[in-house]
């Protein structure tokens, strides 16, 4: 079973190509770990999983081959954006409202089980959260929809230490409890190397490492953050610091 | 990927029935509260006045319409300081304006409103990312800008429209004094269904240009202007030609819309307005330093001129309203729906 499926999958902006030739089968199951420097196609990749984008050229199929961007995978997917964008004037309790009457699976006692474990007020506006607690939030939004893929977009870039673990081990829990799959992009491999069972890295546009991460480790010795910096100096770049 | 993967239903799966309208409008509703409360005060700010000078402008019209003999000195007087007062507002320092002042005003109420609740719809989201969010989730993105932009249209329209009521009622004692033809854009715009026309097709064209441009101030700035020229165009170049207007002879008409004003000299040729201001400047001292108002006009009567008029009367007024009413509705149709292209096509 596959979370998402690419073949030949190409995206082309105005300003060039973001994503060429990209063809992957993501397992499903899996905390799978996309990788790759700013501007390698991770966030293209993801908006055309979801829906957000249509392909240049190519396919990409979602939960065994549901069209990404059909009804039914919207209905089966969640995602969670960069900076987890949410309704900043809104209070937490409308924003789940409002999520809630966007979607026909919601799960309210979840969603309010949550906040309280996690110490939200319902009454306080989103945009006056901390950036851990948004995050969170957003979580709790994704989760509520009860998906059976949970895609995250750079989900860590704007956490702190502390509020990436706690992100981290929300994560962990979920696909623990309930066996969802979930795809979360990154351009730091440290935080990482605990959670991901599978790697994928993306450079320039192109795949150029994808496998289970204890075959990987197997093959080559060392850690993950060795594996994909030998493979982005392979594709004849040097890895931002 | 194979066929007997799409179609083999998963146990989780059940049959798909879209998120209801009901949810979605409470979703618009919550999300455009403020505004909307913001727009209901500015109308209701603006109704208390008109229904405060309305009972007094019908209270003092009622005695001028009893007065009789009509033609008496008493009457006439009568009739005059309503004029002042209502229509001018010389009477009092709390009517400062007068219907005259206070329908100007009104005439730029629509382009307020619309631009206001219209262009933030789709511009607020893609500008602070929102978007992302609210294309994800489970009711798709095409559902969603339609339920929020039908919403927010009809309540526009409906709110629009019953303060057209208000507003006749305000104004009915100067359309049947004669003071203003309905047709007179000054009035047309602000009677029957224009006002709400106008209000729509402002939302429309500042919900559209909100999803084409992605920002919610350069929409608003530009929908202004559009809405702007469109309204100037309509009532300069359009409204005139709606039906083909009726010449009659003479530059005094019944009650009606005067769209145009020419002389023909003996020969039925027209006067270009050069040759007229020179028979104005070659007319006898007596003509040119006359007091009488209609002392040229007399002298061209006099010298085999005819003065024409070609005016729209007072009867064309529902018709011409239908027809505004009619495209403006047809045109916020067309936006909206290219508004709702716009988000099914936009990748992100």
């Amino acid at each position: 079973m596959n979370a998402i499926e690419c073949a030949e999958l190409g995206k082309r902006y105005r300003r060039g190509w973001a994503l060429r030739n990209c063809t992957l089968s993501i397992p499903a199951g899996h905390v799978v770990a996309l990788v790759g420097p700013n501007g390698a196609g991770k966030t293209t990749l993801l908006n055309l999983a979801v829906g957000l984008a249509t392909a240049t050229t190519g396919a990409v199929t979602v939960l065994d081959g549901t069209p990404a961007g059909s009804p039914d995978a919207l209905d089966r997917i969640a995602f969670v954006a960069q900076d987890a964008p949410l309704y900043a004037n809104l209070p937490v309790a409308d924003m789940l409202h409002v999520a809630r009457n966007l979607n026909r699976r919601w799960d309210q006692q979840r969603a309010q089980a949550r906040l309280a474990e996690l110490g939200i007020p319902p009454q306080k506006k989103v945009g006056q959260l901390s950036g851990g607690q948004k995050a969170q939030l957003a979580l709790t939004v994704a989760l509520a929809r009860r998906p059976d893929l949970l895609v995250l977009d750079e989900p860590l870039a704007a956490l702190d230490p502390l509020a990436r673990h706690d992100f981290m081990r929300s994560v962990m829990a979920t696909v623990a409890a309930d066996g969802i799959s979930v795809v979360l992009s990154s351009h730091v491999v440290a935080e990482l190397e605990r959670v991901a069972r599978y790697l994928i890295v993306l450079s320039f546009g192109q795949v150029t490492v994808a496998g289970n991460v204890d075959d990987l480790v197997a093959a080559q010795g060392g850690g993950l953050e060795e594996i994909v910096l030998a493979s982005m100096r392979d594709s004849g770049k040097e890895v931002p610091a | 990927m194979t066929a007997t993967a799409v179609t083999a239903p998963t146990p989780r799966r059940t049959r798909r029935r879209p998120v209801s309208w009901t949810k979605l409008a409470w979703v618009s509703w919550r999300q455009h509260r403020a505004a909307l409360t913001g727009a209901a005060a500015l109308l209701g700010a603006l109704g208390l006045y008109l229904l405060i000078f309305g009972l007094l402008g019908n209270h003092a019209y009622a005695k001028v319409a009893s007065c009789h003999p009509a033609g008496s000195a008493v009457c006439q007087q009568l009739a005059h300081t309503f004029r002042a007062d209502y229509w001018g507002g010389n009477g009092s320092a709390l009517q400062s304006g007068g219907a005259q002042t206070i329908s100007s005003l009104l005439l730029a109420v629509p382009v307020l409103l619309g631009v206001f609740l219209g262009a933030p719809v789709l511009a607020r989201e893609l500008e602070t990312g929102t978007f992302r969010f609210a294309w994800t989730q489970g009711c798709g993105r095409v559902r969603w800008a339609m339920a929020k932009l039908t919403l927010l249209a009809l309540v526009i329209a409906a709110a629009t429209f019953a303060f057209t009521g208000l507003f006749t009622w305000y104004y009915h004692p100067f359309l049947v004094d004669g003071q203003v033809s309905r047709l007179l854009p000054l009035a047309f715009g602000l009677l029957g269904v224009a006002f709400a026309a106008w209000t729509l097709v402002a939302f429309a064209i500042a919900a559209f240009t909100g999803a084409l441009l992605r920002r919610t101030l350069p929409a608003m700035a530009v929908s202004l202007i559009v809405w702007i020229v469109l309204a100037i165009g309509t009532a300069t170049q359009l409204r005139p030609r709606y039906e083909a207007a009726i010449a009659a002879k003479g530059w005094n008409v019944g009650s009606g819309w005067v769209v145009g004003q020419w002389v023909t000299a003996p020969d039925g040729q027209a006067l270009s307005q050069g040759t007229l201001n020179s028979l104005a400047q070659h007319a006898p001292a007596s003509v040119q330093n006359s007091h009488a108002p209609d002392a040229f006009q007399n002298w061209l009567t006099q010298r085999h001129y005819t003065m024409w008029t070609a005016y729209q009367p007072d009867v064309r007024f529902w018709h011409f309203q239908l027809i505004e009413g009619g495209w403006l509705l047809a045109l916020s149709a067309v936006l909206l729906a290219a508004a709702v292209w716009l988000v099914r096509r936009r990748a992100a």
